[in-house]
């Protein structure tokens, strides 16, 4: 028997191994145990390339050794490799190993070298934690801001897991304020609730808002609701959400208590809350969401639960319901429907027992970013942050295949797999569309082949009148983009866009950052999923203008087609038979208007956003005014597309804001409606209509308006401008074209 | 994972400035919440489950590790 060779003469001989042999992995691996600066030296010194025989594996392995080997003896490593392994190799390290060496580099706060071996390695590695953390702490120390914000973000979305959400929330405290809108945002609840709000923090950031969180003490969610002298009423909160848990109100739960007992006790939870709630709406304009109710403990009595009479399932069911029914009595106040957020959450259990009883937290650290994902689903739409239409690719996004390849017939869709995940996803478009969400084509394809399908496959959920307007042709995508921005009348940053290459979107985001264009995943199951959870497509109204937004798209192209076959302008207008129905406000309409001063954004005179509390309450003041007009044509409804607000004096009519859909642009109805502003005014005596102007980045549309309808402009106004007409002679008047009618007594 | 790591990780420090005697009082960032956070993470980097006693005291590195070793968990240079 040989003895084995010594340690010094078998590193010589794989040394001398992988000089010759080169590119043999195994080798360099057993060379990285043995003698890592040699395997180092000889790795680095190939730069990004590495032994090319190498399995992604095998490099792996070899850098996590190195890795290993120098943040365990520092010094091992020269400065010069460490930052060549992190450019070439930062991609392939583990989290724990990535970070352990950029900060074991050395260099300070500021370093240059460091800073370009990270954004190297972030190149190949976007999302890696590992490399996402040092590089963010950099671009703090550097006080590059934005870049700092963008990198905590993506952090925290690559792991969202407690601690990181939480480091990465308190080094955005490090950074000052960004110019995004603050939101406003008050936690009230029985529990330790503190957690979720980093996860709040993040959500809010996605959408570019600047959130500021108030946390009521621990449990004094009474109290603050009543309002006076409150911390609450001083914060002045957006949007409150109330998070009152069922075990807290009902101590019950946990012991013997029966269905019956719990029952009555929580009809008197219920009470209490909704007597809360509605104390809080009386005194504050604010949102409020309160989480629906559930708890940690099981029945006691089992399977026999709801055999004899109501288990506990069914009564929680009915408490919740009944706190639904109740907050639909009260103006601005929403249900989060908590037990249905906490069912389909997406990993780990709802409710940590150990955290209840050491931090009182009800919620467990799996579920936070869920729920945090369903309070900013209401914070989105209150903020202005929806989009209008989604844009969407037709191969491998409406349906599996390629049209073009497989024919009309052999694309994957209908009612079994492969082909039921892309009518699933259709079906959910189409309901998007019931609330005001438009939809359209963008594609690459012949757009014969694309239309046989849209018209003719019998398992299309969405068909041609599904789509307000359609780009199927051999153009770039961000080029029928802005066509369709054009023909919509919409902006850019109304639309997400979406589309199952990765190409695709990435063209998308670099010429055209304003489209929202969300990550899809590549199983076309998850499609549905992935729209479902954008905040961007949510709503708190519903109005009748939205269930009919896409019939009113459909008829305007057909007006469209009669408007190339006329002559003159006027005699295309007097063609289509225009009727503007003109009102004041009533409570059904009130959230129409809410909802069209809130999202317009071309003809909006003044950019001036109100909450719908304020609404109501000019609503009802005497001195105040609020137009509606409601406008149809031979070829359908447009629905109510203007309204204004007028401040009533006995001198002057002062128009403080007058918005009106872009559907309608070019009609003619913005000086239908400021005819009957001027008439109105006339008839109660006073002097002069008066119009202020502020001009926004969208409003060029509306910037002439005053001066055409002959308003003068106050020689010494700034900003806002205010322009005035004399009412003495007469008024602005309507145009010939228009039929103007009147409603509810005005 | 040392437990070094998990505590430099949780509360945003360097790896070389996290000791045995880094602590509750030496780290402002370890409040009684990031307490939770911390526990949580052990727990799970070590697949373990610390009764209520334990994290009570688990308060510095040190006693974090001790901790540690009686639910027979080794690390790296340990």
């Amino acid at each position: 028997m040989t003895e084995p060779p010594a340690l010094d003469e078998l590193t010589a001989r794989v040394a001398e191994a992988v000089r010759h042999s080169g590119p043999e992995a195994p080798a360099l691996l057993a060379l990285t145990l043995l003698d890592p600066a040699a395997a180092a030296g000889w790795l680095l010194d190939r730069g990004a390339n590495g032994p090319a025989a190498a399995s992604p594996a095998q490099l792996t392995r070899v850098v996590a050794s190195l890795a290993e080997a120098g943040a365990g003896s520092p010094g091992l490593l020269s400065r010069d490799q460490i930052l060549k392994l992190l450019t070439h190799y930062g991609h392939l390290l583990s989290e724990e190993h990535a970070r352990d060496l950029a900060t074991g580099v050395g260099g300070g706060e500021h370093d240059p070298g460091l800073d370009e071996a990270l954004r190297a390695a972030l190149e190949r590695a976007p999302a890696a934690p590992g490399l996402l953390r040092p590089a963010a702490e950099m671009a703090i120390a550097t006080g590059d801001e934005a870049r700092a914000h963008d990198l905590l973000t993506r952090l925290a979305r690559s792991d969202p897991r407690l601690a990181t959400v939480q480091f990465v929330y308190a080094q955005r405290r490090r950074l000052a304020a960004t110019a995004d809108p603050a939101v406003r945002i008050a936690l009230l609840s029985s529990f330790t609730i503190d957690p979720l709000v980093p996860y709040l923090d993040l959500e809010c950031r996605s959408l570019r808002l600047e959130p500021e969180v108030y946390l009521a003490p621990f449990n004094t969610w009474e109290r603050e609701m009543l309002g006076q002298g409150s911390a609450l009423k001083c914060f002045e909160p957006h949007v409150a959400f109330l998070s009152v848990a069922a075990d807290d109100l009902l101590p019950g739960l946990a012991g013997p208590t029966s269905a019956g007992q719990v029952e009555a006790a929580g009809v008197e939870a219920v009470e209490r809350l909704l007597a809360a709630a509605a104390t809080f709406a009386s005194w504050s304009s604010a949102l409020l969401v309160v989480h629906g109710l559930h708890t940690a403990f099981r029945d006691p009595l089992g399977p026999v639960a709801g055999r004899d009479g109501p288990g506990r399932g069914e009564v929680m069911a009915r408490l919740n319901a009944r706190l639904a029914e109740g907050l639909r009595t009260l103006p601005r106040a929403y249900l989060l429907d908590l037990p249905d957020v906490l069912a389909r959450r997406r990993h780990g259990t709802i409710d940590n027992p150990k955290m209840r009883h050491l931090a009182r937290m009800r919620l467990s650290e799996h579920v936070l970013e869920d729920v945090a994902r369903a309070c900013v689903h209401f914070i989105a739409p209150l903020a202005g942050r929806t989009r209008k239409c989604v844009v969407l690719d037709l191969d491998n996004t409406l349906w599996g295949g390629i049209v073009g390849e497989d024919g009309p017939h052999g694309i994957r869709l209908g009612d079994t797999s492969p082909g039921s995940e892309y009518r699933e996803f259709q079906r959910y478009l189409l309901s998007l569309t019931q609330r005001g969400i438009l939809l359209a084509v963008n594609s690459k394809n012949n757009e014969a082949d694309a239309l046989e399908v849209i018209r003719s496959h019998e398992a299309m959920a969405l068909r041609e009148e599904s789509f307000s307007a359609m780009r199927i042709n051999w153009e770039n995508k961000p080029s029928n983009m802005l066509s369709l921005a054009d023909e919509l009348s919409l902006g850019l940053d109304a639309f997400v866009f979406v589309d199952d290459s990765d190409k695709e979107r990435a063209l998308m985001r670099q010429a055209l950052p304003q489209v929202l264009t969300p990550e899809m995943p590549r199983d076309p199951a998850l499609y549905r999923e992935t729209l479902e959870r954008l905040p961007e497509l949510q709503a708190l109204t519903v109005t009748d203008e939205d269930r009919s937004r896409t019939r009113q798209y459909v008829e305007r192209r057909r007006r469209e087609m009669l408007r190339v076959s006329t002559q003159s302008v006027e005699e295309y207008l007097g063609s289509l038979g225009i009727v503007a129905e003109m009102a004041r406000v009533s409570d059904r309409t009130l959230a129409r208007v809410h909802q069209l001063f809130q999202r317009t954004n071309q003809f909006n005179l003044t950019g001036r956003r109100y909450e719908l509390g304020a609404l109501a309450v000019r609503a009802d003041e005497v001195d105040w005014r609020i137009y509606t007009t409601q406008v149809s044509d031979r070829f359908g409804d447009h629905g109510l597309v203007a309204t204004a607000l007028v401040h009533v004096t006995p001198e002057s009519w002062v128009i403080e804001n007058l918005v009106m859909s872009c559907r309608v642009i070019g009609y003619g109805v913005e000086n239908a409606l400021l005819a009957r502003l001027g008439a109105d005014a006339r008839e109660a005596r006073a002097r002069w209509l008066v119009g202020e102007f502020i001009a926004t980045p969208k409003n060029a549309p509306a910037r002439d308006f005053y001066q055409r309808n002959a308003f003068v402009r106050d020689p010494e106004d700034g900003d806002p401008e205010r322009w005035r007409r004399d009412l003495a002679r007469d008024a602005p008047t309507s145009p010939p074209w228009i039929a103007v009618k009147s409603a509810n007594g005005t | 994972m040392a437990p070094e790591s998990v505590v430099a990780r949780v509360f945003g420090l360097p790896r070389a400035s996290v000791s045995d005697a880094t602590s509750n009082t030496t780290v402002i960032a370890w409040d009684s919440l990031n307490h939770v956070t911390l526990v949580l993470e052990l727990e799970a980097a070590y697949g373990v489950s610390f009764s209520a006693d334990e994290t009570l005291i688990m308060t510095d590195v040190g006693a974090i590790k001790r901790v540690l070793r009686t639910h027979g968990v080794v690390w790296d240079g340990a």
